[in-house]
């Protein structure tokens, strides 16, 4: 825990000093003017910007998992003709930086009307979290037993009651994880948001970009902390809950 | 009620066929094993009931009503499979309701239920166990219980004694026995081991290779053997050729007599378990040999004795025999099987 909150003390120390200048190893005087600033000055930009970054990155996680868990279980489960291309095809945009892709994109989106959109956004993010998604439920599916499914049927139990009380119960876990980084993964997009979204769309990192720009170094860490405290409440939820189940084939 | 037919079953995995003209009759009530070696489609043939499995061919019949085509969890038809398969996200009792809240039952009656199936299944008291803390027997017990609240009008076992070692294997198996004889309900029961079909079973049906080879009593199958490959695969051995003349069969080895049985001039086969032939020293004798070979089994001592061209095994309490040492045998004439000739060689 020490060492994963190394690297945020001097941003700490950053967002409440006033006054922290060169070769100074600490602040000549503390103060909450980034703090006052965030939610006295701008509260408005800062929650407009924040609730934009969460529905961008809500919405690719949604659909990430909506996708990833029917290829991951067909993947996992299945014996089909090539399912070794699919794969590659699959790690592509893991392997082509995601700065080529929205690049290349960018020109199909905006024919499409998609660039500087919400969708379109959306749309470029999903295409590293949906891969990313599948790969991680393809894991769980090749540990899972169909014949659970069966018995369940066998039991007494409809199509949809046993992909919602059996199916989904059983690969819990993985879903979590699946959902959780795609997740972060758009919450931390930078360029791709940048150039499909046309500074129109406003995300966290992008404000963060421009604050640090401006030169107004508390404020730029304390709007840094907002911006990492997704991924520490990850860390804790996957540490407390994932960790003890044993998340075998996943990571 | 619950009278189960088969008729003419056939199952296919791709084009391979796995099972072949398959056709039984379970009676309400009654317990039936299906018995076979692994991967002759023992599995296939109950998940096929099950609806699960859906058939190339033939008819499924409950109660004269065809099953074929109904959805699995409309069927009154439970299986339970040869792993417990317990649900991990939820404890026993949860487990065992399970079927009953697929079913949207009112919370009451799912508890005055599952509180008697537990204690029919001997579970009282570990309700709110999670899956893990509980021991391979308990949980082939939970599975079995969780199918057996449901009242279906068929219980399908998979092998539900296979994953347990010999102690537990035999009280669960007095268990379900129990069970089946107090509930009274028709059950098809899949075992690839004879011993425990021939415990279990008011009758058994032996599969081999993908067909129905005989279908009988225990004491049947094991006593009147159809074939000489359903006697091997319970344990017969012996196996004399000869022809039929005057009474007696006569083979390479001996003249045996064969009281009540007619037919002059016919080629037969018949065979003696191991057990029924009878070493001893003194008195009238059929046949003499010279032990090959013996091995102590603890209850008897299997000895493999050499007869002219022909190895008999004896199976015999006298543990003292020992390999090279002549011995005298007598084979009582009622302990003698014959086979009944296949149709297109009655007369040699
Ligand atoms: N899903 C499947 N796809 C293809 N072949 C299968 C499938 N399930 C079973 N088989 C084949 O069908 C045959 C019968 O299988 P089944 O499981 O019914 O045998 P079994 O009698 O239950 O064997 P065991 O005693 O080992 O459980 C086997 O040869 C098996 O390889
Ligand atoms: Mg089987």
């Amino acid at each position: 825990m020490v060492m994963v909150a190394l690297p945020f003390v001097p941003l700490l120390l950053w967002a409440f000093s006033d006054r922290w200048f060169f070769p100074a190893l600490a602040p000549q005087s503390w103060g909450l003017r980034a703090w006052i600033y965030l939610f006295r000055t701008a509260p408005d930009q800062i929650l407009v910007v924040t609730l934009q970054s969460l529905w961008v990155a809500a919405a690719t996680a949604c659909i990430a998992v909506a996708v990833g868990l029917p290829a991951g279980r067909a993947l996992g489960i299945y014996v089909f003709k090539g399912k070794d291309l699919l794969s590659i095809v699959l790690m592509l945009p893991v392997v082509v930086p995601s700065l080529c892709v929205a690049m290349g994109l960018h020109l199909w989106f905006i024919r499409l009307g998609l660039a500087e959109s919400f969708l379109g956004v959306v749309l470029i993010h999903l295409t590293f979290c949906v891969p990313y998604s599948v790969f991680v439920m393809w894991g769980v599916f090749s540990n899972y037993n169909v014949e659970f499914e069966d018995q369940a049927r066998s039991l007494g139990a409809t199509g949809v009651q046993t992909v919602v009380r059996v199916m989904i119960p059983m690969t819990l876990p993985g879903i979590v994880v699946a959902g959780l980084f795609s997740f972060l993964l758009s919450w931390t997009q930078y360029l791709t948001t940048l150039i499909i979204g046309g500074g129109k769309i406003i995300t966290l990192p992008i404000l963060l970009f421009a604050l640090m720009a401006s030169g107004d170094r508390p404020v730029a860490a304390a709007v840094s902390l907002l911006f990492v405290l997704p991924a520490f409440f990850t860390l804790f939820f996957s540490a407390r809950y994932l960790g003890r189940k044993g998340l075998v084939g996943v990571w | 009620m619950g009278e189960l037919i088969l008729d003419r079953l056939i199952l296919r995995f791709g084009r391979r066929t796995v099972v072949e003209d398959f056709s039984l009759k379970v009676a309400d009530g009654e317990l039936v094993s299906i018995l076979g070696p692994s991967g002759v489609g023992k599995t296939s043939i109950l998940k096929a009931v099950a609806g699960l499995l859906q058939p190339a061919g033939g008819k499924i019949l409950l109660d004269g009503r065809p099953l074929i085509g109904t959805a699995p969890e409309k069927r009154p038809a439970v299986m339970v499979f040869q792993k417990p398969l317990l649900f991990p996200f939820l404890n026993v009792e949860q487990n065992i309701a399970f079927g009953l809240r697929m079913r949207r039952l009112a919370d009451s009656k799912i508890r005055r239920d599952i509180a008697s199936i537990m204690e029919l299944t001997r579970l009282t008291g570990l309700g709110r166990r999670r899956i893990h803390e509980l021991s391979g027997g308990q949980q082939q017990r939970v599975s079995l219980a969780r199918a057996l609240v449901v009242k279906p009008a068929v219980l399908l076992l998979d092998e539900p004694l296979s994953n347990l070692d010999a102690d537990l294997r035999q009280q669960m198996r007095d268990l379900i026995h129990k069970i089946q004889a107090r509930t009274r309900i028709t059950t098809l029961f899949v075992t690839h081991d004879q011993a425990e079909a021939l415990a279990i079973s008011h009758r058994v049906a032996l599969l081999l290779e993908g067909r129905l080879r005989q279908v009988g009593s225990p004491r049947e199958l094991f006593h009147r053997p159809a074939d000489p490959e359903v006697a091997r695969f319970f344990g017969g051995t012996n196996f004399l050729e000869g022809r039929f003349e005057k009474g007696a069969l006569h083979t390479q080895v001996g003249v045996f007599p064969l009281p009540g049985f007619n037919g002059n001039g016919h080629r037969l086969t018949a065979t003696i378990r191991p057990e029924d032939i009878v070493i001893r020293e003194r008195g009238p004798y059929d046949l003499e040999g010279r032990v090959v070979r013996t091995r102590f089994e603890g209850m008897a001592t299997r000895v493999w004795v050499q007869s002219g061209n022909t190895l008999l095994v004896v199976l015999t309490p006298d543990s003292r025999l020992t390999p090279g040492q002549r011995v005298r045998m007598h084979l009582p004439p009622e302990k003698i099987h014959v086979f009944p000739p296949p149709p297109d060689e009655r007369r040699a």
